[in-house]
């Protein structure tokens, strides 16, 4: 593959695949979010009530799978980040974005570990029990997604694609 | 809780879901998950230390090295988390339900919000160069 574009190409190519993959994650988490955080009590009218009534308990698996999924391919360019941003980052004396950066990774990690419970809380929706741990969670989630995302588009366009 | 599209049953929607040993595995291992992270961050404790400009992965920590660019570390603490992490859940599925339902929910989602002061605080290096520059 390597062989057949330029190692600027490929490494762009996979970033994209990462950010694509995170604009997936994103949507998801953000309509269960809102599903927890102001459940729609009656048939949904407007625009807002609509993106706030999905069957959220659905998006569980998928959110947990994209997750590793983006978080497998972000752990495969982070060399490359390493290597070729973060160096030229420090010498332009872009500490804050570093900084952030080395913000992310610990994030992503910590929403990682948090993904066994919250499938489990949403697998179990129907039992009240759970019903605070899983809005906890899924806001937990939603929040460092966002958060995740910002950073890595503010990062991006510090020195990303095809630098 | 509930929305308009979702109505509540009495059953989960897999096995798994509805199986008590993972119930006790998956909320040990979240509870515990971000706090060994940060431990494991903290004391340094990485699984295995990676230099991405030569492909050297070694086992644990490994300090700099003579024209070997940088290591990275993160992977390391990673992989220590889950192990460390995984342990303790596969300990919590032997544990009498009675006892494991006294461990509070709200630990799951608390936690990794209070180890967020740490992990800002544990960047202080970027924080004092930004600072200075």
């Amino acid at each position: 593959m390597r062989g057949l574009i330029s190692t600027n190409t490929f490494w762009t190519l996979w970033l994209f695949v990462h950010l694509i993959l995170a604009l997936g994650l994103l949507g998801a988490l953000t309509h269960q979010a809102m599903a927890v955080a102001l459940p729609v009590r009656k048939p949904a009218a407007g625009i807002v009530s609509r993106f706030r009534a999905v069957p959220a308990a659905g998006y569980a698996t998928a959110v947990c799978v994209l997750y590793v999924l983006i978080f497998l391919v972000g752990s495969y360019i982070y060399p490359q980040y390493r290597i070729a941003i973060r160096i030229p980052l420090e010498a332009g004396h872009y500490y804050k974005t570093g900084g952030f950066f080395d913000f992310k990774e610990h994030v992503a990690a910590i929403g990682l570990v948090l993904l066994p419970a919250y499938w489990y809380f949403w697998k179990n929706s129907q039992n009240p029990q759970y019903d605070n741990a899983r809005k906890g969670v899924t806001l937990v989630l939603a929040v460092a997604v966002w958060f995740l995302f910002i950073v890595g588009h503010v990062l991006n366009n510090t020195r990303g694609f095809a630098s | 809780m509930s929305t308009t599209s979702a109505p509540r049953t009495k059953q989960s929607t897999s096995s798994l879901a509805a199986s008590r040993k993972f119930k006790a595995f998956a909320i040990t291992f979240s509870i515990s998950g971000p706090v060994i992270y940060c431990l494991s961050q903290y004391l340094n404790y990485p699984l295995v230390t990676y230099w991405p400009a030569i492909g050297r992965l070694v086992w644990g920590y490994e300090g700099a090295r003579p024209g070997a660019g940088p290591n990275m570390l993160w992977y390391g603490w990673i992989l220590t988390t889950l192990l460390i992490a995984s342990a303790l859940g596969i300990v919590a599925m032997l544990i009498p339900e009675r006892i494991f339902n006294r461990i509070p929910l709200w630990l799951v989602w608390l936690l990794p919000i209070l180890c967020v002061p740490y992990i800002i605080y544990s960047l202080m290096y970027w924080w004092r160069l930004a600072a200075k520059y």
